[in-house]
């Protein structure tokens, strides 16, 4: 099978650049690719929470890199392969700095660390890095199982677009929130869809150049943004390194292709910080004040309607001043209240002070419903 | 691998056009360090984009108002769109070409649950032909071909010259499903990264030949607005081909489902089987001895595997009802094994628009609306059940006039009698039989039948069941003559019920020499279907595409019950008359028999 796969290779790296020309379909390039997909099912499932995904194969024993997203928390995590089987997965190894996680499949009968006897086509992490990156102008592909159209042996999507940048974005200056410091490929083509991350980015011969990152709007334009985590990337982890018999965190720089390598062996361990990119998004419905101080008051200039805040009778002028017995002296610890310690569905007590008096209210957060789909 | 323009898609606007287009490309200094091939493939792209372009038409509300796009597919007129484009027309409407004109158009044909409609543009000078595409073969597109998708998205153009968009083909055989609380699904669909935008919705996506490979319908959405996402979903061409007879015929035509209930045997196996979770009593698929637990292989007019829900959706969605196709399966402990099963009606819906519309206000009932002028308000006759009975009525004209050609069967509307030998089982010997419209009791119908021993039946006048189903074994052969002979010499007037064009249907004459065919998928030949009912008995008549002649025909006694099925063949001139001299007679799985004619005699 390997020789005659080889063979065929051979013969196609002959007769393909004689004849191609700009307008070759990229069928072969898609079935190529495809065969190194997998559809991930997971956590989640209710309103803007997908319970799927994608990944792509990383060793011939069935290692996958995905992104590193709440649909990996569950212990019924599955994958579909190329083929149409289906195996149940465990989680390896998650690092939020990279937005990566590894997993494993793992067959009936077998424990995760077992050897799989499985031989699948796979993207080698490490050569894909030792490859000078993409460029501004460079054609892409992208190959995801957006929306969940694909399942079992049904082919991931593939779209093709242009490299639009190669950069870092300012995520953490509140545009957007980003777990990932380090260099993106921005996209010109809709590729981070629902289900879309960990999905593949390839050049137009189908070679890795990275991962198809989440879903991430810019709260101040309204646009969305495409990208992808290139295999080059490289972040500041803290890790647990047990050194003469002591367990010592200690921030290291990481690239992506070593997490790969610790994470496939098991060997890596994050250390614990602030979970909120694992985190689906509350939803309360309060806009506030604007937050130019360092501690502004937690003053609501406004309240949705029909949202959680407007259901408790949260109104304009309100100032926040308690969060389930807690003091809230800005609005920015109000916010990190919520990211830390609250999720869809829980339900806030508030002290709100309102015309010289104290009310008292209760908020169930959600997460925010988005619009029925139509057609054109 | 570019076709030539045929002369007639260019009026000299498009002429001159392309010479700018060309002169311009010339003109213009090349690029350096561009590679040849690339201007190559840019040029053909042009050239593509060019042979269709004429084709392409903005669909619109009459007199003007963009509501989607279409496509020409043949020189007369007739063209595809959306039929949530057209629920918004009604069925008068207009289009806009790119040669900057608006055509009168009326609705033909509706595929509400495939979101397939098709009209017909009438031209301006009687007669005239119209630029149109030619249909492709969906089955071929794969995903990272090249696709270009035309239309008239935004309603941007006011001057009606298609937009263009050129993109990948993302996937193929998707199965989309409807909104919750719709029916409108998308099976077996092509999804491409081409932009797809509002108003693109039913027209056409090309390959890059210019082929028309699917009608543009829908976009995934989800929370950025209702804009393209890089997700849209084109209806294969392959789909509606197999719609598209009915669609000429006017029909509101309808979906199937299988009479069984099938699913994955367990989702979380980790390869998926197929299996049959429940059979509906009295179904085809129950009299074709389809069990529960049955394993599911092959299914389809070109026989695909499946192992999915989604894949038996996928081929399931793309038939009419009442289409026989074939299904195999496997039994524990026993070989593979095929049948032909007859899909069901799926009980049509409501006439409205898919709900995940976003403006149902602006929709109206498909009914003639103020339409002063308009010659095509003349050529919409409505009729419960049907889109456009007019177009009904041609097609039924076309299949007679065709039939005509091989003789004049009314001007022998006596009694016909035929000799020569039967072969039922294991038994055979000479042959005779005697159709009379007047030899009965009080001068009603009346069929003898000799074969071993000598039968009649007066099928006017006899009501037992039992009787009219002779002779037994049959499903009702002498049943099945008297009907013929009426079909030939009444013609439609002999059927007081129901005379209609029936839209097109795959038929599947087995081998002559009785040898058994590799596949039933292998036999299919594609006929027009007339559907007839005279008394309480109804009637399938099936003539060939070709050259109109009547293949065969089935006769049903009873709701539930198996035809009986007649297959005409060796046909030979009488008298300057076609007739058949081979009669195969088939009921449920099995030959009843075989008749050979060596004589006849047609009474005026």
């Amino acid at each position: 099978m390997i020789p005659m796969r080889i063979a065929i290779l051979t013969i196609l790296a002959f007769i393909v650049p004689a004849t191609a020309t700009a307008a070759d379909s990229y069928e072969q390039v898609c079935r190529d690719v495809n065969s190194k997909m997998v559809k991930i099912f997971g956590a989640g499932g209710f309103v803007r929470l997908n319970n799927f995904g994608s990944g792509i194969i990383i060793s011939p024993e069935g290692h996958i890199l995905t992104v590193a997203s709440p649909l990996l928390d569950t212990p019924e995590l599955a994958v579909h392969l190329y083929d149409g089987r289906r195996f149940k997965a465990v989680v390896l190894a998650v690092e939020p700095e990279l937005d990566a996680a590894i997993i494993k499949i793992v067959p009936e009968g077998k424990q995760p660390l077992d050897p799989t006897g499985l031989d699948l086509e796979y993207f080698d992490i490490a050569a894909s890095a030792a490859k000078p990156p993409a460029g501004p102008g460079d054609w892409i592909l992208g190959f995801s199982n957006q929306f969940e159209i694909a399942l079992r042996e049904e082919p991931v999507s593939v779209q093709r677009g242009v490299v639009s940048a190669y950069t870092t974005l300012d995520g953490r200056k509140g545009g957007f929130d980003f777990p990932y410091n380090g260099k993106v490929y921005v996209i010109d083509a809709v590729t981070n869809n629902p289900g879309a991350a960990g999905g593949a980015l390839t050049d137009r011969q189908g070679n890795l150049l990275g991962i198809i990152g989440r879903e991430i709007r810019n709260k101040q334009t309204d646009t969305w943004l495409n990208y992808a985590i290139p295999t080059h990337a490289v972040a500041d982890v803290i890790v647990k390194e047990t050194v003469n018999g002591k367990e010592e965190s200690k921030t290291v720089t990481l690239k992506l292709p070593e997490f790969v390598v610790k994470g496939m062996k098991a060997d890596y361990r994050a250390v614990k910080r602030d979970p909120s990119p694992l985190r689906a998004k509350v939803y309360t419905g309060i806009t506030f004040v604007p937050n130019v101080l360092t501690r502004t008051p937690a003053f609501v200039e406004a309240v949705a309607p029909g949202s959680p805040a407007a259901d408790a009778g949260l109104k304009p002028d309100d100032l926040i001043s308690f969060v389930d017995g807690e003091p809230v002296t800005s609005i920015t610890l109000f916010i990190d209240y919520l990211e830390r310690r609250t999720k869809p569905g829980t339900t806030i007590r508030l002290e709100v002070r309102r015309k010289g008096l104290t009310q008292l209210m209760s908020v169930q957060l959600t997460v925010k419903e988005p619009p029925a789909p139509s057609k054109p | 691998m570019i076709a030539r323009r045929p002369r007639h898609f260019f009026a000299m606007k498009f002429a001159s056009l392309i010479i700018v287009t060309v002169s311009a490309s010339l003109a213009m200094p090349q690029p350096p360090g561009v590679d040849p091939a690339v201007l190559a493939a840019e040029q053909s792209r042009i050239d593509v984009v060019q042979k269709v372009l004429p084709a392409v038409c903005a669909v619109c509300k009459y007199g003007g108002g963009a509501a989607g796009s279409g496509v020409i597919i043949d020189p007369e007129g007739y063209a595809l769109t959306n039929v949530h484009v057209v629920s918004g027309t009604g069925p008068v409407l207009s289009c806009g070409l790119s040669d900057n004109q608006l055509y009168d158009a009326v609705l033909v044909g509706l595929d509400r649950v495939g979101d397939v409609a098709l009209i017909k543009l009438l031209p301006k000078e009687k007669g005239k032909p119209f630029p149109f595409v030619k249909l492709g073969d969906s089955d071929t597109v794969k995903p990272g071909d090249w696709s270009l998708a035309m239309g008239n998205p935004f309603g941007v153009a006011q001057d009606f010259t298609p937009t263009v968009t050129y993109g990948l083909v993302s996937g193929t055989n998707r199965y989309q499903p409807p909104a919750p609380g719709g029916f409108l699904e998308y099976t077996d669909c092509i999804q491409v990264d081409t932009s797809i935008n509002p108003g693109n919705s039913g027209g056409p996506l090309f390959n890059m030949k210019g082929e028309l490979v699917g009608i543009n319908g829908r976009i995934s959405l989800e929370k950025r607005g209702r804009v393209n996402v890089g997700v849209g979903y084109a209806i294969s061409i392959n789909q509606i081909k197999n719609f598209l007879g009915h669609l000429y015929a006017g029909l509101d035509t309808d979906h199937a489902t299988l009479g069984a209930i099938v699913g994955a045997e367990d989702e979380d196996k980790q390869l998926n089987k197929l299996v049959v979770k429940e059979v509906r009593t009295n179904s085809d698929a129950d009299r074709r001895q389809l069990q529960e637990g049955d394993h599911l292989m092959r299914f389809g007019t070109t026989n695909r595997f499946m192992s999915t829900t989604n894949q038996y959706k996928n081929i399931l969605g793309i038939y009419p009802k009442g289409w026989r196709v074939p299904l195999s399966f496997k039994r524990e402990g026993e070989p593979e094994k095929e049948i032909l099963v007859r899909l069901e009606s799926l009980q049509p819906p409501p006439l409205r628009s898919s709900v995940d519309e976003p403006e149902p206000k602006d929709r109206r009932p498909l009914l003639p609306g103020s339409t002063p002028g308009s010659q095509a308000a003349e050529l919409y006759k409505p009729k419960k059940g049907y889109a456009n009975w007019h177009f009904n009525e041609i097609e039924q004209n076309r299949v007679l006039d065709g039939l005509k050609k091989h003789g004049d069967y009314a001007a022998v509307p006596g009694q016909w009698t035929a000799d020569g030998t039967f072969a039922i089982g294991e038994r055979n010997g000479a042959m005779h039989f005697e159709i009379s419209d007047n030899k009965g009791a009080d001068g009603s119908p009346l069929v003898v039948l000799k074969t071993n021993t000598e039968q009649s039946l007066q099928p006017l006048k006899d009501s037992d069941p039992a009787k009219r189903s002779m002779p037994l074994g049959s499903g009702g052969l002498m049943m099945a003559l008297y009907h013929w002979h009426h079909f030939l010499t009444q013609g439609p007037k002999g059927f007081e019920k129901e005379f209609v064009h029936a839209g097109s249907e795959p038929l599947y004459p087995r081998p002559t020499d009785g040898s058994v065919p590799k596949s039933l998928a292998s036999l299919l030949v594609e006929t027009d279907v007339i559907h007839t009912q005279h008394g309480a008995v109804e009637g399938k008549w099936y003539f060939s595409k070709k050259d109109h002649l009547l293949l065969a025909f089935e006769i049903t006694l009873a709701k539930d019950t198996d035809p009986c099925e007649v297959y005409l063949g060796d046909y030979k001139m009488v008298d300057g008359r076609m007739m058949p001299h081979r009669f195969e007679v088939r009921n449920g799985d099995a030959l009843y028999g075989v008749l050979n004619v060596t004589k006849y005699n047609l009474a005026k």
